[in-house]
C-alpha cells in the first residue's frame, strides 16, 4: 500500500480548498444570504406554553396592516416526519407545519409574511390567541407515569395509526445469546447508571428558508439542509406538489452537526406562506428561535456488564431511556444505533437491550454529531476503566483484550445495518497514543494532594462510515454523481451531496482527479440542485467521503473508460494500452501511449475533437450504494488539570489518533479532530439545556449568552493528532469517514482524566465545576471520617 | 434618514430607518452578505466589520451611528483579486470549515494585526475570544493569525 500511496498525485496531499476563496472573501452564499426581488419577510408566532391547546385565534388585526397570515387552519392537515433517511416502517410521523396543540415552548402556531421584517413582527404581535394550558412534563420518567397528560394521542407509522400510551414514543428490544449464563460465568459484574446532557448544536447559521413560487405551480427553495433531495420529497409529501416541480438549490451550509438532517420547520412554513402570498418568502430564524428548533437527545442508561478475571467481557444488559422532546425526528432509529454503538465497541457473548423513547414538553431532539455514540461511548468507556481498576489490568490492555476489530461484525446504523470489518487500526492508535501522552507515567487516582491535580485519561471509539451494507436495511443510503468533460479539458462534478464544511467535496474532487489522471484544479465542483442531480440521501453518518466519494469514483471510472475509448481512435492504439497523466503546467490530463512520446493528446483536445467529429460529450452518471459500513476508529488521550478550589478543569494536552483508511485531505482531517475535541470538551464540561419548570422553557430561554459554548480561551495548551495507516478495501482509494469518530470518545477520555486527577467518577453530564466541588466536599468528609476512625483506633491501641 | 458611508472605499448615500442596524444595511441595502448574522446580540462575532479601522459588531450598531465613517467588510480586503495576507493565511492553515464564522474572524484578525504586528498566542486568544467557531476548535485559526502576522512582516520588507 505504501508504494501505491506514494504514487498518488493528489490523494493525501494538502491543497487549498476549492470553496476557500469564496469563503475568505465573503462571496460564499449560504441560505441566509439569499434575498429575492419582490420578496416578503416572514415571522412565526410561537407557543409561549410548553403544553397547551389553542382555543381561539384572531388574525384580523395582523391582516389589517397588510400581512399575509397563516395558522394551523391553513396548512395541510397531515402528520409527517421531517426526516426521511429511514424507510417507511421506521419513520414515525407526529409533526404538523403549524399546530393548534403546541407541546413545547416555541412550537409554531401561526406565521406571517410582510413587506418588511418589522411589519411582519408587528403583525405577529397583533395576533390574538387564547390558550387552554395543560400540565407539562419535563422528565421522561415522570412523563411515562400513568395519568400524565398526553403529549400525543395518535401518530402515524407506515400509513397506519399508532396509539400513544404513557407518552412512550417507541420502543426497541434486542437480545442475543444466553445472558443469564454469561452473567453466571462472570467473575465480576458491574452495574452503573448514567445521565447525559441535552445539548444545542449551536451551528453558527440559524435555520433559514427562502421559497420562490414558480409560474407552473412549482417551487424553488434555498434552505439550510443536509439533504436537498429529502427536502424536496418532504415538501411534496406535505403539500401534494409533484416532486419534479420542486427544485431545492444547494447552498453552503453554516454548520450542521445533525441539526439539518431533517427538513427544518422553517421550510414548510415558508412554503405555506409563499403559496398563499404567491410571492417569494424569506424566513430566517433568530438565534433564540433556532435554539427552540432543535436540541440533542438526553439519555438515561442503565448498564450491567460482566467480566472474567482475565479481563474478558462476558455479557451485558443495557437499558436506554431517551428524552426525545415533543416530536419524533429519528427516535426509533436512534434506539437501534445506541444498541449498535454499545455492542460494536467490545465483544460480548450475550447481550440484552431495552430502549424506550419518551415524549416530554421540550424542544424536539435530533441527531447531534455522533448520533448517540459519544454518550454510549462515555458510559462504556467509563465502565471499562472501572473494570480495569477492579481487575488490576491496565485500561489500555483491557480494551485490547476485548475490542471489536478486523473480521468482526459491526453494526453501522442499528440492528439492520451490519457488515464485517475489513480495516482496523485500533491497536496502533492505542499504543502510539499511549506513548505520546506519557501513559506509563500518569498519576495514580487519589495519589495527589494540593489544590491543582493533574490527570490523564483515555478512551477509544469509532463511528460508522455511511449506513451502507451488503443488503438493504431500514436506512436509505446511496449517493449520486454526474461528471462531464468540458472542451477545455476540465471536468464538471455535479452532486447533491452537501458539504458541512469538513471538505467532503474537496475529497471527492481529489478522488476524481486521481482516478482520471487530471490536475486537481481541472475538477470543477459546480452548482447543483434537485433538478440537475441524482439522489443523495443526506450528509450524515460520516458518509461523505466513503459513500459520496464512492459515487464520485465510480463516475470517474466510467468517464476514464470513455476518454480512453475516444483517445484510442485518435492515437491509433488499444484503449486498454493507454494511460492518463496529469500535467500541472499545461493544466491538462494527457492521454498517452506508454513508451511512445509522440502519441499523446490532452483531454481538452480530445473533448474538442469529440465535438467536431460528432462523437458526443464525455459524461457519466452514477448512483452508488456503498457495500458496507466500515468503522473509522479513533483514540483519545487527554491530560487535564483540576482546580480543587474552584472545580474548574483545564485541558493541558490532547493526543488524538485516528484510522480513517487512506487519508485524502490531511489538513482538513486534522481540523475534524481539533473541532471534535472542542465539541467533546464542551459536551463533557460545559453544555446543558436545563429546563425550568417555572418558565416551562430552557433556563437560557434560547439566549446564547447563557448557553456555555467553548471559546478560544478553552483550547488545550497542546494538541497532537496522528493518523495510522490502513486501507479500507470497500472505500474510494481505501478511504473511510471521520466527522463523527473525530469526537465520539472525547467525553469519555475527559471524564476518565478527571477521575485520574481526583479519584471521583461522574455519572451525569456535564461535569461542571459545581458538581466537582460537591463531590470533592463529600469525599473530604469521608476522608475526615476515615481519619477520625484511624485516630480512635490508634487511641484504643 | 439620509446617511453617507464609505464602504470598502466607495462612498454610498443611503436612506435608512433610525432603528436600522449596520449589519442589515450592509447585507440588504448594499448586497454585502459576507458579514453574517449569527446571534444578533453581540455574542458570536460573525458580524464583525471595521469602522475607521476599529472592530465593531455590526449587529449591535445602528447605521445612523456610523454616518460619515469608513466601513471595511470582508468583501473589501482583496485588491484586484489579490487576497489579503490574513485571507491567504486562513486558506493555507485550514482555518476554514463551514466558513460562516470566517468573515468575522478575518475582520477581528485584521484589527488585531493593525494594533499589534506580532501578537503572542495569548494576545491572539485574548483578542479573538469574542468570536465563536463551532467547527475548527480554534486551533488552526490561531495558526492562521500567526502566519498572517509573518506574511505581513515579509511583505513590509518586500520579501514576498
Amino acid at each position: 500500500m505504501t508504494l501505491e500511496l506514494m504514487s498518488y498525485h493528489v490523494i493525501g496531499k494538502k491543497t487549498i480548498r476549492k470553496d476557500g476563496v469564496a469563503k475568505v472573501t465573503g462571496r460564499e452564499k449560504y441560505a441566509s444570504d439569499i434575498y429575492l426581488p419582490n420578496m416578503l419577510y416572514a415571522r412565526v408566532l410561537k407557543s409561549p406554553y410548553p403544553h397547551a391547546r389553542v382555543k381561539s385565534i384572531d388574525t384580523s388585526e395582523a391582516e389589517k396592516i397588510g400581512a399575509v397570515v397563516i395558522t394551523f387552519k391553513d396548512v395541510p392537515d397531515i402528520l409527517f416526519c421531517p426526516r426521511l433517511v429511514s424507510t417507511p416502517e421506521a419513520t414515525y410521523k407526529d409533526w404538523r407545519v403549524l399546530t393548534d396543540k403546541p407541546s413545547y415552548v416555541g412550537e409554531p402556531i401561526a406565521a406571517v409574511a410582510a413587506e418588511t421584517e418589522e411589519i411582519a413582527q408587528k403583525a405577529i404581535e397583533l395576533i390574538k390567541v387564547e390558550y387552554e394550558v395543560f400540565e407539562p412534563s419535563f422528565d421522561p420518567l415522570e412523563s411515562m407515569k400513568d395519568g400524565k397528560p398526553k403529549i400525543h394521542e395518535k401518530i402515524i407509522l407506515n400509513d397506519k395509526e399508532v396509539i400513544i400510551e404513557n407518552n412512550i414514543a417507541c420502543k426497541l428490544e434486542l437480545q442475543e445469546g444466553d445472558l443469564e449464563e454469561a452473567f453466571k460465568n462472570s467473575d465480576v459484574i458491574i452495574e452503573r447508571e448514567f445521565k447525559t446532557n441535552r445539548g444545542y448544536h449551536n451551528q453558527l447559521e440559524p435555520k433559514t428558508a427562502i421559497v420562490n413560487p414558480e409560474p407552473d405551480g412549482g417551487l424553488t427553495i434555498w434552505c439550510t439542509t443536509q439533504s436537498i433531495h429529502n427536502t424536496r420529497l418532504l415538501i411534496s409529501e406535505i403539500f401534494k406538489i409533484p416532486i419534479s416541480k420542486i427544485n431545492v438549490k444547494k447552498v453552503a451550509l453554516g454548520g450542521g452537526f445533525g441539526s439539518s438532517i431533517q427538513t427544518n420547520i422553517v421550510v414548510p412554513i415558508a412554503v405555506a406562506l409563499a403559496l398563499k402570498a404567491r410571492r417569494p418568502v424569506r424566513l430566517a430564524y433568530t438565534k433564540e428561535e433556532d435554539m427552540h428548533e432543535h436540541s440533542s437527545y438526553q439519555m438515561i442508561f442503565k448498564f450491567k456488564i460482566g467480566a472474567k478475571k482475565d479481563g474478558r467481557l462476558t455479557g451485558g444488559y443495557m437499558i436506554n431511556i431517551m428524552d426525545i422532546g415533543a416530536h419524533q425526528i429519528q427516535a426509533y432509529p436512534l434506539l437501534g444505533t445506541c444498541a449498535g454503538w454499545w455492542v460494536s465497541l467490545y465483544k460480548l457473548q450475550a447481550m440484552k437491550y431495552s430502549g424506550i423513547a419518551v415524549y416530554t414538553n421540550k424542544v424536539p431532539s435530533c441527531a447531534y454529531r455522533g448520533y448517540g455514540n459519544p454518550q454510549v461511548t462515555w458510559a462504556v468507556e467509563t465502565i471499562m476503566d472501572e473494570l480495569a481498576e477492579i481487575l488490576g489490568i491496565d485500561p489500555i490492555e483491557i480494551r485490547l483484550i476485548n475490542y471489536i476489530g478486523e473480521g468482526d461484525l459491526f453494526w453501522g446504523q442499528g440492528p439492520t445495518v451490519k457488515s464485517v470489518i475489513k480495516s482496523c487500526g485500533v491497536e496502533e492508535i492505542l499504543k502510539k497514543g499511549a506513548l505520546l501522552i506519557g501513559w506509563k507515567d500518569r498519576p495514580r487516582p487519589r495519589d495527589q494532594k494540593g489544590r491543582f491535580r493533574r490527570g490523564i485519561g483515555m478512551a477509544r471509539g469509532y463511528h460508522t462510515s455511511s449506513a451502507g451494507a451488503p443488503i438493504s436495511s431500514q436506512v436509505i443510503d446511496y449517493s449520486g454523481a454526474i461528471l462531464k468533460v468540458n472542451e477545455d479539458g476540465t471536468i464538471d462534478y455535479i452532486t447533491a451531496m452537501v458539504d458541512h464544511g469538513g471538505g467532503t467535496l474537496e475529497a471527492h474532487a481529489k478522488i476524481i482527479a486521481e482516478e482520471i489522471g487530471v490536475p486537481l484544479k481541472n475538477v470543477n465542483i459546480v452548482s447543483a440542485d434537485t433538478q440537475t442531480t441524482v439522489y443523495d440521501v443526506c450528509t450524515h453518518a460520516s458518509r461523505g467521503i466513503y459513500a459520496g466519494g464512492g459515487a464520485a469514483l465510480n463516475a470517474a471510472r466510467q468517464v476514464k473508460k470513455k476518454i480512453l475509448e475516444l483517445a484510442s481512435r485518435i492515437l491509433d492504439a488499444y484503449p486498454h494500452s493507454l494511460k492518463i497523466r496529469p500535467d500541472e503546467e499545461r493544466g491538462q490530463g494527457i492521454v498517452y501511449v506508454e513508451g511512445s512520446s509522440r502519441k499523446e493528446i490532452t483531454i481538452g483536445e480530445l473533448a474538442t475533437l469529440a465535438r467536431i467529429k460528432n462523437w458526443g460529450t464525455i459524461a457519466a452518471v452514477e448512483s452508488y450504494r456503498p457495500p458496507a459500513c466500515p468503522p473509522h476508529f479513533t483514540g483519545y488521550f487527554v491530560e487535564v488539570l483540576v482546580d480543587t478550589e474552584t472545580g474548574m478543569v483545564k485541558p493541558l494536552k490532547v493526543v488524538i489518533g485516528a484510522d480513517v483508511g487512506t487519508l485524502i485531505n490531511p489538513d482538513l482531517a486534522e481540523g475534524q479532530l481539533h473541532g471534535g475535541f472542542m465539541m467533546g470538551w464542551s459536551r463533557a464540561i460545559l453544555e446543558n439545556l436545563n429546563y425550568s419548570k417555572d418558565l416551562g422553557d430552557m433556563e437560557c430561554k434560547g439566549f446564547i449568552i447563557d448557553y456555555k459554548m467553548p471559546t478560544v480561551m478553552d483550547i488545550p495548551d497542546e494538541i497532537k493528532t496522528f493518523f495510522v495507516e490502513t486501507y479500507e478495501p470497500t472505500g474510494p482509494f481505501g478511504a473511510k469517514g471521520l466527522g463523527e469518530g473525530a469526537q465520539n470518545p472525547a467525553i469519555a477520555a475527559i471524564a476518565n482524566a478527571i477521575y485520574n486527577a481526583i479519584g471521583i467518577r461522574f455519572y451525569e453530564l456535564p461535569i461542571t465545576p459545581e458538581k466537582i466541588l460537591e463531590k470533592l466536599k463529600q469525599s473530604k468528609e469521608i476522608e475526615k471520617l476515615d481519619l477520625e476512625k484511624e485516630v480512635v483506633k490508634s487511641e484504643v491501641a | 434618514m439620509k446617511i453617507k458611508l464609505i464602504v470598502n472605499n466607495v462612498e454610498k448615500t443611503l436612506d435608512v430607518e433610525p432603528n436600522e442596524l449596520l449589519l442589515n444595511v450592509l447585507r440588504e441595502k448594499l448586497g454585502l452578505t459576507g458579514s453574517k448574522y449569527g446571534c444578533g446580540i453581540g455574542e458570536c462575532g460573525a458580524c464583525t466589520v471595521l469602522v475607521d479601522g476599529e472592530p465593531v459588531l455590526s449587529c449591535l450598531t445602528l447605521a445612523v451611528e456610523v454616518d460619515g465613517r469608513e466601513i471595511t467588510t470582508v468583501e473589501g480586503l482583496d485588491v484586484n483579486g489579490e487576497l489579503d495576507p490574513v485571507q491567504e493565511a486562513f486558506l493555507e492553515e485550514g482555518a476554514i470549515q463551514c466558513g460562516y464564522c470566517t468573515p468575522g474572524f478575518i475582520m477581528i484578525a485584521k484589527a488585531l494585526l493593525r494594533e499589534n504586528k506580532n501578537p503572542s498566542r495569548s494576545e491572539i486568544t485574548e483578542y479573538i475570544k469574542g468570536n465563536l467557531c463551532r467547527c475548527t476548535g480554534y486551533i488552526n485559526i490561531i495558526k492562521a493569525i500567526q502566519k498572517a502576522s509573518e506574511k505581513i512582516a515579509l511583505r513590509e520588507r518586500n520579501i514576498i
